[in-house]
């Protein structure tokens, strides 16, 4: 009875999903709003093609990180894990060839799982934690690279162009979207992730091994940061930067929380997140065709971060109760 | 439907303690048979909670036997042991987990058997909630999230789980199970409460339920039988099924007589002022209070008097400013207020709130002089610059210790201090602040017979100093001994106004 109303009633369901998701709203408006600004420059299949190349290199970095934030804790180490295994791979390829961009995700894994045991044990706040092993890997990049950028070949296939105007990397993360979606929703894991995050003293009480699973989060989000980042080694230019960027740090979490996962946990996930970071990424290529300061657009970017969270966290009613 | 001796679960002489020093329970014997409603109540502190968490497996009990269906078991080690054995808990708070939707929270700990290859069959676990849903006349979308159902609905949702829980990890749908209802009623309203109960009674042909709570009326209308606890022991049960019993009779167990004989008798005071402090005028909070009117004298001190869930402490949380009511007017010292203000506009209007319960008083990592001095900071403060002038706020804390007569370091961080100790403290930081009104909830929970005295004296001296004084407890002496006044509440209204001699006549008979 009650699937078949739903069922009649899509108009209430549209409703409905645009007042959970208020992200939508704004993705719409803003394509809207930059179509009407700039007809000539934003519908063009080029500039489409700029978006979702955009969209990839936000969406893979916020992918691991989303499922963690579920959980109502941050992980950070996305960008060392990119900058350490590019290195890595870089020192590999001599030695075992082509196969050396795997060690991106072992190093993801490893990461991972490191980050869960110590969060666990020493009861840290995973964000400083993550920070500080952020700042060890950017550390470690330099010092492996000796300072010079490094470059790596043999990895163009990754981003061979397959259908025109369409960047194949973008193939490549629908895949692990799907995954990630998947284990959020579909398996146990997932709902021992979501209530973790909404209530962590309810699913111990239970008789769920909360440490358990707080660890396996941490290894999963790890997992798709290294897979994420063989995709991105290569749409990133085959070299990492030496560097940490704090754009690079940034843009990802902005992209999380503009999606509607609050950074308190428990609602969200990696559904989400896509919107955020198509929103982000349509914002960004629209405030550049407009010719704005480059200065000013960082300006814009931390002010997007704090009005997202305001936004996110009036959507889901949720995010209060605990 | 086996014969009466035919328990489900009994336990025999259990007994647990803590760092090996205090013992939480001691020699508890309890048996629980098929379809009854076994009450368990007690003070806080008083073990009820510690025997439950044995029961389920949170805490090993470091002696006792533990029988499930005549047969001798080891007491489970988790709560998945526990739901094997037929037990399973609905936590007071806590047990919630509000961003799931109600079909997982109901398997939540269960998804095992409804995972193929790592994939959850949700159609199967959204029919088979929506059967058992049915089946407790529950009434709620299995597809909505549990922060959006009222909070009597979510109490139902958390019994149906842990029925469930005993049925998923038998396997089997006809199993009797006993489920603990910890303080259910806790954040209900009058109203959800009844709902609640007979939803309960609804159920008790395939359940037991052991009831834990301090609330006397529900647990003489909704059990068969009375285990009373005090101070980690059985001293009490009762069958009311054979025999009948009053509320006074549950009042005065649960209490404790001897508690009462030591405690000095107050001196009837005359200098109350024809000023008033404080006055209520039809004060409204639905739900939880209705009509409540009142005026406090200066230097008055009157009591609140009634069941836990009749509304007193809602009455006095309202009037400190931690929650709001809905319609009537406050007036303090002549000034109306807003039903909106915080606790700390409340001060500054001087209205003092302390409460028994020590973590909502004392800082307990924090040393005591710092415990004084976050209260009366503006005393310790250096007249030239605004800093903490850390000489005063030594003496500030000397001077009060020396008054309270403890013997203890200022320096020694609150959590080593004895219970007694800290309440004194908490007690003895609103002497120097010196508030026009103070509000007293419970200010001698559990803490023993000659700290309680000393805590009565000083709230004396405050009260004859001038300081109106409005007191909740649950312990009824306690009105006696403090009040010129006392209101008797039920059921969130007032029922009639009497002095400490009348009221000790009818506590007592």
């Amino acid at each position: 009875m009650k699937t078949q109303n739903r069922k009649q009633n899509i108009s209430q369901i549209v409703i409905q999903t645009l007042k959970t998701h208020p992200v939508i709203m704004i993705l719409i408006a803003l394509i809207v709003i930059f179509s009407i600004f700039f007809p000539k420059r934003f519908l063009t299949p080029l500039n489409f093609s700029t978006i979702l190349k955009q969209f990839v290199t936000l969406m893979l970095f916020a992918l691991g990180p989303s499922i963690t934030v579920v959980m109502g804790s941050l992980d950070l180490s996305y960008i060392g894990i990119w900058m350490l295994g590019g290195i890595l791979v870089w020192i590999l390829t001599p030695i075992i060839g082509m196969f050396s961009i795997l060690i991106i995700p072992i190093l993801g894994v490893a990461t991972g799982f490191m980050i869960g045991i110590i969060q666990v044990k020493a009861k840290i706040p995973s964000f400083i934690l993550t920070l500080s092993l952020l700042v060890i890997y950017s550390g470690l990049t330099a010092t492996l690279a000796s300072g010079y950028t490094r470059h790596v070949n043999g990895y163009e296939f990754i981003t061979m162009k397959l259908i025109p105007y369409f960047p194949s990397a973008f193939l490549w993360t629908i895949p692990l979207i799907v995954v990630a979606i998947y284990i959020m929703k579909r398996t146990s894991m997932g709902v021992y992730i979501y209530a973790i995050g909404s209530n962590e003293e309810g699913v111990r009480l239970a008789g769920i091994n909360v440490d358990k699973y707080k660890i396996i989060a941490f290894t999963i989000s790890g997992l798709f940061s290294g897979v994420g980042s063989i995709i991105l080694f290569q749409h990133l230019g085959a070299s990492v930067p030496l560097e940490l960027n704090l754009n690079d740090m940034t843009t990802p979490l902005v992209a999380i929380v503009l999606g509607g996962t609050p950074l308190l946990g428990g609602n969200g996930g990696p559904q989400r997140t896509i919107f955020g970071a198509l929103t982000f990424s349509v914002l960004y290529q629209g405030l550049t065709l407009s010719m704005i300061n480059p200065y000013a657009l960082q300006l814009l970017i931390g002010l997007l971060l704090i009005i997202s969270i305001v936004v996110s966290s009036r959507g889901l009613k949720g995010v209060n109760v605990t | 439907m086996g014969s009466k001796e035919d328990s489900i679960i009994e336990i025999k002489g259990v007994y647990k303690t803590f760092n090996g020093v205090v013992n939480a329970i001691e020699d508890i014997s309890i048996a629980i048979r098929q379809n009854e409603i076994v009450g368990v109540v007690g003070e806080n502190g008083a073990g009820k909670s510690t025997l439950m968490k044995v029961l389920v497996g949170v805490f090993p009990p470091d002696k006792g036997e533990l029988y499930c269906k005549g047969e001798k078991v080891l007491f489970p080690k988790n709560p998945k042991e526990a739901a094997r054995r037929g037990i399973s808990i609905v936590y007071q708070e806590k047990g919630v987990i509000p961003c799931l939707k109600v079909y997982q929270f109901l398997f939540l700990g269960h998804e095992d058997k409804y995972e193929k290859m790592s994939n959850l069959n949700l159609g199967k676990m959204r029919k088979y909630a929506r059967e058992i849903l049915e089946e407790f006349h529950v009434n709620c979308d299995v597809d909505s999230f549990m922060y959006e159902l009222p909070l009597s609905v979510q109490k139902m949702v958390e019994i149906a789980k842990a029925i469930l829980n005993v049925r998923l990890e038998h396997g089997d749908n006809n199993i009797t199970s006993v489920i603990i209802l910890d303080e259910p009623t806790a954040p209900l309203t009058i109203e959800e409460r009844k709902k609640l109960f007979s939803d309960i009674l609804r159920m008790k042909k395939n359940v037991s339920f052991i009831f834990v709570s301090h609330i006397i009326p529900e647990v003489m209308e909704f059990t068969d039988r009375i285990h009373v606890l005090r101070d980690g022991r059985l001293v009490a049960n009762f069958d009311l099924t054979k025999s009948k019993i009053t509320e006074e009779d549950l009042f005065k167990e649960i209490v404790g007589k001897e508690s009462s004989e030591h405690i000095c008798k107050h001196e009837i005071k005359s200098n109350i002022n024809e000023k008033i402090a404080l006055s209520a005028m039809n004060l409204t909070k639905n739900g939880c209070y209705y009509d409540i009117s009142f005026d406090l004298h200066k230097g008055e001190c009157i009591g609140i008097f009634g069941t836990a869930g009749s509304g007193k402490s809602e009455i006095i949380n309202t009037i400190a400013g931690v929650i709001n009511y809905d319609s009537g007017t406050l007036m303090i010292k002549g000034r109306k207020v807003k039903a909106k203000e915080l606790p700390y506009a409340r001060l500054k209007r001087g209205v003092g709130y302390f409460s028994g319960e020590i973590e909502k008083n004392l800082f307990l990592n924090w040393p005591v002089t710092k415990n004084i001095s976050i209260l009366n900071i503006e005393k310790i403060l250096s007249k030239f610059i605004s800093t903490m002038n850390f000489k005063a706020e030594k003496q500030l804390a000397k001077k009060i210790i020396d008054r309270l007569r403890i013997k203890t370091d200022v320096n020694a961080d609150c959590y080593s201090l004895s219970g007694g100790t800290k309440q004194k403290i908490s007690v003895g930081k609103w002497l120097e602040k010196s508030p026009d009104i103070l509000l007293l909830e419970n200010p001698t929970i559990g803490i023993d017979v000659g700290a309680r005295n000393d805590i009565y004296e000083t709230i004396l001296d405050m009260n004859k100093s001038g300081i109106s004084i409005i007191l909740v407890s649950d312990d009824p002496e306690e009105y006696y001994i403090l009040c010129n006044k006392i209101f008797f509440l039920k059921e969130g209204r007032i029922q009639k106004v009497l002095s400490p001699e009348k009221f000790k006549e009818v506590m007592s008979t």
